[in-house]
């Protein structure tokens, strides 16, 4: 037990340092970047005419804006105070919303993008388990080759595009069906998760697949069958059971570019997630909604890796956590 | 009969010998969807050269009066919003995606190779140091990173493709630090040194061979990869900035009035989804060609 408790506060360590960075050199790099929020399109059209009729209030006005965000502290600072309000989750308030907290921003986004992400992996070992059964038992037929062939298709073809082939489908040509934008029903939620899961249901039938096949080959597998035990439960209790356990360790990169798809999905089909924001914040420049959203989307991903990695050891005693 | 005489079937393996390469491609062409990836890689690669010169119209030059066209004689294609000819725009997309596509691996290939010779063979600090960096790339999310990097850069060719290499060097530098210090200590190469066999010799037969392999695999799955990145970042307004015309773009742009003009879709979502897979058969193709023993 002493073991676990160091390992859970290494890797506790080890985000928070990672986080700091992340959020660190992103204000850097966006701090250094060509324009400012306040020349970016949207802004510069609404002050632009202020500029020229009224260049001392404008300058007033910049003045403040600059203050209220501290924009006018020395970089370290700048950097300092925004590691440290990220960490204890103090975000403050966008550029572009003065009066809206960043967090009640995340609270409507952030529930919306996980449910995407996880209802995508839910999904996918659902099916992507089974039909890797199915192609391990048997394989070398045209089941398995149809089958590998498909979860190839799946693992290229990014969600974006097959999110917008699915707009084709059910906005143009099957039109009616089913909801193509949009959120809030569960209609809606559907062709999302489905162009979501496409590259993991692959990724997990390929890797079920695989292990299975390797499990088939082993000692006890032939020593259960030699013992009479019939064929289904041997690939139920002894090949499957232990498939499964490593599968535990493919979610985890999986889930980390979920996160990433599920932003580009939610461009797709309209919808106010984690990927709607960083749309907002990005081609304006609104640094801390666009450094908080990165922030979160990362901790989500390395959250999800811990657990992953608890699991893991939870599941398969040989493992040693170190 | 003590005489030792070569055995008919040592002779027959003998005759049949051919070099790695033959035998790695004759593996390849076995695989029918390898061959065909290898076809479209080629198409993508012939287009990306020509592509602007065939092009029926520059990519800036646009006719109003013809906006919104579906696809007809003159416009194979249909045209765009704002009459552009989409057949030239998908033409012109071509090079700019191989650019960025092998610009980008190139840039984390470069510096993950760097980075894993240097930690395999010093060890010590300057291997930890770089396991910690690898660990902390590949901790995290790499698409948001490359984000903030286009934001700082720009939206130029070259800025892009540099925002997606230094980010993605993470798995290259592993691989190039697990095959050294795997040759390193490795029982082939023991054994080679036991046989006599000089370093330069070590190098060139045992060394390099499994090297370039597993690079090529490497390479070869990281270019769809960093196309995929590249088209993504349109959706957020950060891919090469118009009027350039990328696969992208045309996506992006196309998702958000696909009601109404459907065909500004066909084409070039079709098209980067033939070339994304054609890289990915590719790239498993050669991955069974090339390392039997690995993979089912």
């Amino acid at each position: 037990m002493r073991g676990f408790a160091k390992f859970l506060v290494k890797r506790l360590v080890a985000l928070v340092v990672t986080m700091s960075l992340v959020i660190a050199v992103g204000y850097v790099l966006m701090y250094y970047s060509p324009g400012t929020f306040f020349s970016s399109a949207n802004i510069a059209a609404a002050l632009g005419q202020l500029r020229i009729e009224d260049p001392s209030l404008y300058n007033q006005y910049l003045h403040e804006f600059q203050s209220r965000y501290g924009l006018n502290q020395p970089l370290i600072t700048q950097v300092a105070r925004y590691v440290w309000h990220s960490l204890s989750f103090n975000f403050g308030n966008s550029f572009e919303n003065p009066s809206v907290p960043i967090m009640s921003q995340l609270q409507k986004a952030l529930p919306i993008s996980a449910l995407l992400a996880v209802g995508s992996i839910v999904l996918a070992v659902v099916v992507g388990v089974p039909l890797g059964v199915v192609a391990a038992l048997k394989r070398n037929t045209w089941v398995d080759s149809t089958l590998t062939t498909l979860s190839m298709v799946g693992q290229a073809v990014p969600a974006y595009v097959l999110g917008v082939i699915l707009v084709l489908l059910f906005g143009v040509w099957f039109p009616g069906v089913l909801p193509v934008n949009g959120w809030g029903s569960v209609g809606q939620a559907v062709l999302p998760v489905v162009a979501l899961s496409a590259g993991n249901v692959a990724v997990v039938t390929r890797y079920t697949r695989g292990s299975m096949v390797e499990a088939l080959r082993q000692d006890y597998v032939r020593t259960a069958e030699a013992k009479g035990v019939r064929h289904r439960r041997v690939v139920m209790r002894h090949v499957l059971r232990n498939s499964l356990v490593a599968l535990v360790t493919v979610i985890g990169p999986t889930f980390a570019f979920t996160i990433i798809s599920t932003t580009w999905v939610e461009q797709i089909f309209s919808i106010p997630g984690l990927g709607s924001l960083l749309f907002q914040a990005f081609p304006d420049k609104d640094v801390p909604l666009a450094i908080t959203s990165v922030y979160i989307l990362c901790l989500l991903v390395m959250g999800m890796n811990l657990v992953v990695d608890l699991l893991y050891r939870v599941l398969d005693p040989r493992v040693k956590l170190e | 009969m003590a005489a030792i005489t070569l055995s008919p079937r040592a002779a027959v393996s003998a005759q049949r010998r051919s070099s790695q390469a033959a035998l790695a491609w004759r593996r390849y062409k076995r695989n029918k969807l390898a061959v065909f990836g290898a076809g479209g890689v080629a198409v993508f690669l012939v287009v990306g050269l020509i592509g602007p010169w065939v092009a029926p119209q520059g990519y800036q030059q646009s006719n109003f009066l013809y906006a919104n066209q579906p696809p007809s004689l003159r416009f194979p294609f249909g045209t765009d919003g704002l009459g552009h000819d989409m057949l030239s725009q998908v033409l012109w997309s071509f090079r700019n995606a191989i650019e960025i596509s092998f610009g980008a691996t190139l840039v984390s290939f470069l510096i993950g190779v760097a980075l894993g010779l240097w930690a395999g063979l010093r060890g010590g600090v300057v291997d930890m140091v770089v396991m910690r960096a690898v660990d902390f790339m590949y901790a995290l999310p790499n698409f948001f990173l490359s984000l903030i990097l286009v934001v700082t850069l720009g939206r130029g060719i070259f800025p892009i493709l540099l925002a997606i290499g230094v980010v993605g060097w993470a798995g290259y530098a592993r691989l190039i630090r697990g095959l050294v210090l795997g040759m390193r200590n490795g029982e082939m190469v023991e054994a080679a040194r036991a046989l006599g066999a000089t370093q330069a010799h070590i190098a060139r037969r045992y060394l390099l061979p499994n090297v370039t392999n597993s690079m090529l695999i490497a390479l070869a799955f990281g270019i769809p990869f960093d196309l995929i990145a590249m088209g993504a970042l349109s959706l957020f307004g950060l891919g090469p900035r118009p009027p350039l015309p990328s696969f992208g773009n045309m996506i992006a742009q196309a998702g958000a009035n696909v009601l109404g003009y459907p065909w500004l879709l066909y084409f070039p979502a079709g098209i980067f989804a033939v070339i994304l897979l054609s890289f990915l058969f590719v790239a498993d193709g050669l991955q069974e060609a090339l390392n039997p023993r690995g993979g089912s």
